[in-house]
């Protein structure tokens, strides 16, 4: 069953005399305890897509239907580094969500001590952000987005500030924390390795405006360790995405 | 850290009085130019003998702490409302700009004349040379909040009092603390100014009256003070800043 369902989203920016086209006609459906990953060239819209689906932005048309079961929030956002905030703990900078929805203090405690040891953070409720390395900001990031209870996470390059081994391995405690929350996840990435590794579908947008290119299905047996990166179907995979973007970038190029 | 710091600090300090004495006694040796710092001490402690002393530090910390406290509740409150209404920005942009510019310790003769040589014409002219580095520093804290911080505010649908409490104030914070910091600064300039143009008692009545009777270790003295409570406030301050706001200073060194 289908628990986002997103057609003909279309966005343009105005942009002085003129608009950007930044999305088009944009048809996804996401079924439950999904991964999908959107993957494209830079400018393609993809944060876009991601900031429409949660309301960060207003789609110009189009409709986003969500079809889950929880009431409060149905999608939670987690932010490249840094989106944590400095004057808060991180216990404080988890239970956010649960603050704006005036969660009583005893439930949101328990919730976030929950999130913290899922994403094994236990120990650094007191810790400030500037306290921690850049993988456990990140997972302190994605505890927050999880705190709320959201089924649909929207994950915008959380990884993109890390380096190489910090992220393969917040890339593996990233499919363990979904694979046991039974989360449906949209990954934003342009890390193709990444995305092939993670999802069970990869979305390849087009240049501007973006339009989805092409899905391709992930069908690399679950669950996955990292040594799966080095096997024939893997690189195969990425291989296959790689040449679908490198058509988009050329092209591109020559029309400017 | 701190601690080599503060001891730096203290024999810079050390330091300078050394020379200062060293100058007075050996090179200007005349002490209606500069005293020594020995005389300046002996004249400090007959005044507090006498019960002068405690009358002008009691007269001038009142006026201090009432003008001071009044900038920032005002200060603070304006930048606020600054920042929440774009009309009423719009009308007091431009006086604020203007009368943060001007130096207002020059209204000092007409606050004596509305108000009277007492304590209220000086507790004006010390909050209105305080109150504009912090209702500036308060309005720039609260308009440059980090776009990340309101997404994020926002993705959690968090309402615009939420948004303001939770995520706006608070990231302003820093920007406040400086701003008192450098209000506190100027406030004190405010207290001499305001009690130059006429006063009863306080030490910048003190300092002027004994220059007048070429009572120059009694000058040194009152000067001394202003600058030793100037020190104490803005490293109280500083103190505080480092209590309400511990991220700020510690997150530039990783």
């Amino acid at each position: 069953m289908s628990v986002l369902s997103i057609k003909q989203l279309s966005k343009s920016f105005p942009a002085g005399m003129n608009t950007i086209e930044a999305l088009r006609s944009i048809n996804v459906d996401v079924k439950q305890g999904e991964f999908v990953s959107i993957v494209g060239a830079s400018g393609c819209g993809k944060t876009t897509f991601l900031r429409l689906l949660n309301g960060l932005e207003r789609p110009s048309g189009g409709s986003i239907s969500v079809g889950t079961r929880s009431s409060n929030q149905p999608m939670a956002f987690v932010f490249q580094q840094d989106a944590l905030m400095p004057w808060r703990t991180i216990a404080q900078n988890v239970q956010f969500g649960l603050e704006v929805q005036d969660t009583p203090r005893d439930l949101m405690n328990q919730r976030v001590l929950a999130v913290l040891k899922t994403v094994g953070l236990t120990g650094f409720e007191q810790h400030y952000p500037y306290q921690l390395s850049g993988g456990m900001r990140q997972r302190a990031n994605l505890a927050r987005a999880l705190a709320v209870g959201a089924e649909i996470l929207l994950m915008d390059e959380p990884f993109s500030a890390l380096d190489a081994q910090t992220r393969e391995i917040m890339q593996e405690e990233l499919t363990r924390v979904c694979s046991e929350t039974n989360k449906t996840v949209l990954l934003v990435t342009h890390q193709i390795d990444e995305a092939v590794y993670l999802s069970d579908r990869v979305l390849v947008f087009t240049t501007r405006p973006g339009r989805l290119k092409e899905e391709v299905p992930i069908t690399l047996p679950r669950p996955r360790t990292l040594e799966i990166k080095r096997t024939p179907e893997f690189v195969r995979l990425v291989g296959r995405i790689w040449s679908l973007i490198e058509d988009e970038v050329k092209s591109s190029l020559q029309q400017t | 850290m701190t601690n080599s710091r503060a001891l730096d600090g203290l024999i810079s300090f050390l330091v300078g009085l050394l020379l200062w004495d060293l100058l007075a006694r050996f090179i200007i040796r005349n002490p209606l130019f500069i005293p020594t710092v020995d005389q300046v001490i002996n004249r400090l402690v007959e005044l507090w003998g006498t019960g002068e002393l405690q009358i002008h530090l009691m007269t001038s910390g009142l006026e201090f702490v009432c003008g001071f406290l009044l900038a920032i509740i005002f200060g603070v409150l304006g930048g606020m409302l600054l920042t929440a209404s774009r009309s009423f920005r719009a009308l007091a942009d431009p006086w604020v700009s203007m009368l943060y510019a001007t130096p207002l310790i020059a209204l000092g003769p007409l606050f004596i004349i509305w108000l009277g040589i007492g304590l209220i014409s000086k507790i004006a002219l010390i909050f209105l040379t305080a109150i504009f580095p912090i209702l500036i520093n308060t309005q720039i804290g609260l308009a440059e909040t980090d776009k990340n911080y309101l997404d994020c505010a926002k993705s959690f649908r968090a309402s615009p009092i939420q948004t303001y409490l939770k995520v706006r104030l608070p990231s302003s914070l820093p920007f406040i603390i400086a701003g008192i910091r450098l209000g506190a600064a100027r406030g004190l300039v405010g207290v001499v100014g305001a009690e130059l143009f006429g006063a009863r008692a306080g030490l910048g009545f003190l300092i002027l009256t004994s220059s007048q009777n070429f009572d120059i270790p009694a000058v040194f003295g009152g000067i001394l003070i202003f600058a030793f409570t100037g020190f104490l406030v803005v490293e109280g301050i500083q103190w505080l800043e480092n209590r309400l706001a511990p991220w700020r200073n510690k997150g530039k060194e990783l």
